[in-house]
């Protein structure tokens, strides 16, 4: 574990190194992030309130939107921070000195991913900031506390399917495909931009194998006072669930799949 | 370091299996018991037992390893030579625990490669092929090496620190550790990746052509520095190379391989004298071409060629005895060439080896 922690801590210094000296690429990082907050603002008059009211029990569509976003620059950390890691130790070469190194598979994707979530969070901060402020009525400190938990169990649970596709980066190399398709199936199958009530039934039950599910759903609950989409202790017991069984997933496949990737080896892609 | 390296192994390794290669006169060490252990078979930093490696491409295999027996021995430099997609790459891959063998057996301080992998990587150092870009393009030199030895191999950062003040001053590179990796020439990123390969001071150190990239001046200099680190540390090093200096120079022992099968070990001067060439006669002219040189290996006598640059080797037994029909050749195409006789050199016994293999 302490080995886990140096690898997560070297990450974030290395990482913020990196992000401070791509200087024109920070400071629109942090405009797009005030961007889209400021759009939120100007297209809330257009949101058909009602509806939203009716599925899930708060007529803030800005907020909901703004968690929904926010919660997608996670989930594309938790996704593909470390898959995009690996393929970029690929085509420099790096991976062989990185594989050459003793250390666990498994603690170094997922170190990288949470100093990457690090990171993300700064663009995050100014978005979900603006997503607080429309939330005035029903915010509390403690919900806000509870639904940052949530947000962030549902993060470690994506994290493990990150580790998952960053191993399959060594098998595969070429994984764009395969962003793409989760991305969106994940962006319509978790409410994240729609209410997850309003999907039918067969596409509900999948998104309910989804950790983003259920932590956005307690977000929003805890911080906007929606309608929950079942007993929130179920919701917890499940969040919690999701986390053992993809962690023990990850922890197989990344293994697997790193023999696999050494019968062929593992530089270039 | 940690260091929990278990006894040196002292089991008789048994002789090249018959995917290995036919002993060659004059190289009686080039298969067999003999050959494992540079010492017997205690001591050994590394060895390699009938290792087989099949690559499976396009639906056809490829076999790039066919029965590799090997040993070397500790605070040992050994060199591998063979010509491109001989095997160097893949046996040093599976030794550094990147690549699984399908066959065979090794080890690297009495770990095994495949069943004790995390035990090998604690003692192992590993400079890739290629690997210049091998690193975060805007950090520094010391940011990276900083990284690397403390994040990934556990260094302490106070020790890191000092290596790398050390190490750089040792090959004179201290007053570029403050700079971008990205805005360094192609050799001095390959000067990073070797201080990478050894600041956690490892026990076994595998380089990939570690000079590639190298001006001669310093890739002198970087010779003479692991030279002499190896020696301090008793470091043992692995190296592939296609420079023959570096082999003579550097290398205690080399290995020559070919078609995925060791040829022959033992040191660079056995390695000349294993070759069944006496003598090299070397003809230069700007005139000389394909067609001349297939005239001239075709005279009795000649057993191989190599040609450069308006330069063309002839190895024979006895030069004197070729040399008329030479100079009929040189006439016939209406050629003014400038003969010489010369000691066959590393680089005439790898020429003359690769064309003996590849003549059957």
């Amino acid at each position: 574990m302490a080995r886990a922690l140096k690898l997560f801590y070297m990450a974030v210094w290395r990482n913020f190194l990196v992000l401070t000296r791509y200087k024109a690429n920070f400071l629109f990082e942090i405009l797009t992030s005030l961007f889209i907050g400021g759009c939120m603002l100007i297209l809330s008059a257009a949101f058909d309130t009602s509806m939203l009211g009716e599925m899930v029990g708060s007529t803030n569509y800005v907020a909901f939107m703004i968690f929904g976003i926010s919660f997608q620059s996670w989930q594309g950390t938790a996704l593909w921070s470390a898959a995009d890691l690996f393929r970029g130790e690929l085509s420099t070469g790096q991976i062989d000195y990185t594989f050459s190194c003793p250390f666990s598979r498994y603690w170094y994707i997922v170190s990288n991913i949470a100093a990457q979530a690090v990171q993300s969070t700064i663009f995050f901060v100014p978005m979900f900031c603006v997503g607080l402020w429309f939330t005035g009525e029903t915010l509390t400190f403690p919900g806000l506390l509870l639904g940052l938990a949530a947000t962030t169990i549902s993060v470690a649970g994506l994290a493990q399917l990150g580790a998952i596709f960053a191993a399959l980066v060594l098998k595969y190399r070429q994984v764009t495909a395969i962003f793409g398709f989760f991305n969106l199936a994940f962006q319509f199958l978790t409410g994240m931009f729609i209410p997850f009530q309003l999907l039918p039934a067969p596409l509900q039950a999948l998104g309910f194998g989804l950790p983003i599910t259920f932590g956005m759903d307690l977000l929003r609950h805890y911080v906007m006072g929606t309608r929950p989409l079942m007993v929130v202790e179920y919701e917890w017991i499940a969040l919690f669930a999701q986390l053992v069984a993809l962690s023990a997933a990850a922890k197989f496949f990344v293994s697997w799949l790193e023999r696999n990737a050494k019968e062929e080896g593992l530089h270039y892609i | 370091m940690e260091k929990s390296l278990k006894p040196p192994l002292e089991r008789e390794v048994r002789p090249l299996s018959s995917g290995g290669g036919q002993a060659r006169s004059g190289a009686s060490a080039i298969t067999g018991a003999g050959s494992i252990g540079c010492a017997g078979s205690k001591g050994l930093a590394v060895m390699v037992e009938a290792l087989h490696k099949t690559y499976s491409t396009g639906g056809k295999e490829v076999q790039a390893l066919r029965g590799v027996s090997l040993g070397i021995g500790k605070g040992e430099v050994f060199g591998l030579l063979g010509p491109n997609g001989a095997g160097k790459t893949t046996l040093v891959k599976i030794l550094a625990t990147l690549l699984r063998a399908s066959g065979g057996r090794a080890e690297v301080g009495g770990y095994d490669v495949g069943r004790e992998a995390d035990k090998v990587r604690r003692i192992i150092g590993y400079a890739g092929q290629d690997s210049e870009r091998s690193a975060y393009f805007r950090l520094t030199v010391r940011e990276n090496l900083l990284y690397f030895a403390h994040a990934l191999r556990d260094v302490p950062v106070s020790s890191a620190r000092e290596r790398i003040e050390r190490i750089s001053s040792s090959i004179g590179f201290e007053d570029r550790l403050d700079k971008h990796f990205i805005s360094l020439s192609g050799g001095e990123k390959q000067l990073v990746v070797v201080m990478r390969a050894i600041i956690h001071e490892p026990e076994v150190c595998f380089l990939d052509e570690p000079s590639k990239s190298l001006d001669p001046l310093t890739a002198r200099r970087v010779r003479d520095f692991l030279k002499s680190y190896a020696r301090e540390k008793g470091m043992t090093i692995c190296l592939t190379t296609h420079n023959m200096r570096e082999a003579e120079e550097f290398c205690d022992r080399i290995g020559f391989i070919n078609h995925g099968q060791l040829r022959f070990t033992g040191t660079p001067a056995d390695f000349k004298r294993s070759v069944t060439v006496k003598e090299v006669l070397e003809i230069s002219s700007p005139m000389l071409d394909g067609a001349v040189e297939e005239r001239l290996r075709s005279i009795p006598g000649v057993s191989n060629s190599a040609s450069s640059e308006s330069t063309v080797r002839l190895y024979c037994d006895d030069a004197s005895k070729v040399l008329n029909e030479v100079l009929a050749v040189l006439n016939d195409f209406g050629i003014k060439a400038h003969l010489s006789m010369i000691e066959p050199s590393l680089e005439d016994a790898f020429a003359v080896f690769v064309g003996n293999d590849a003549g059957g």
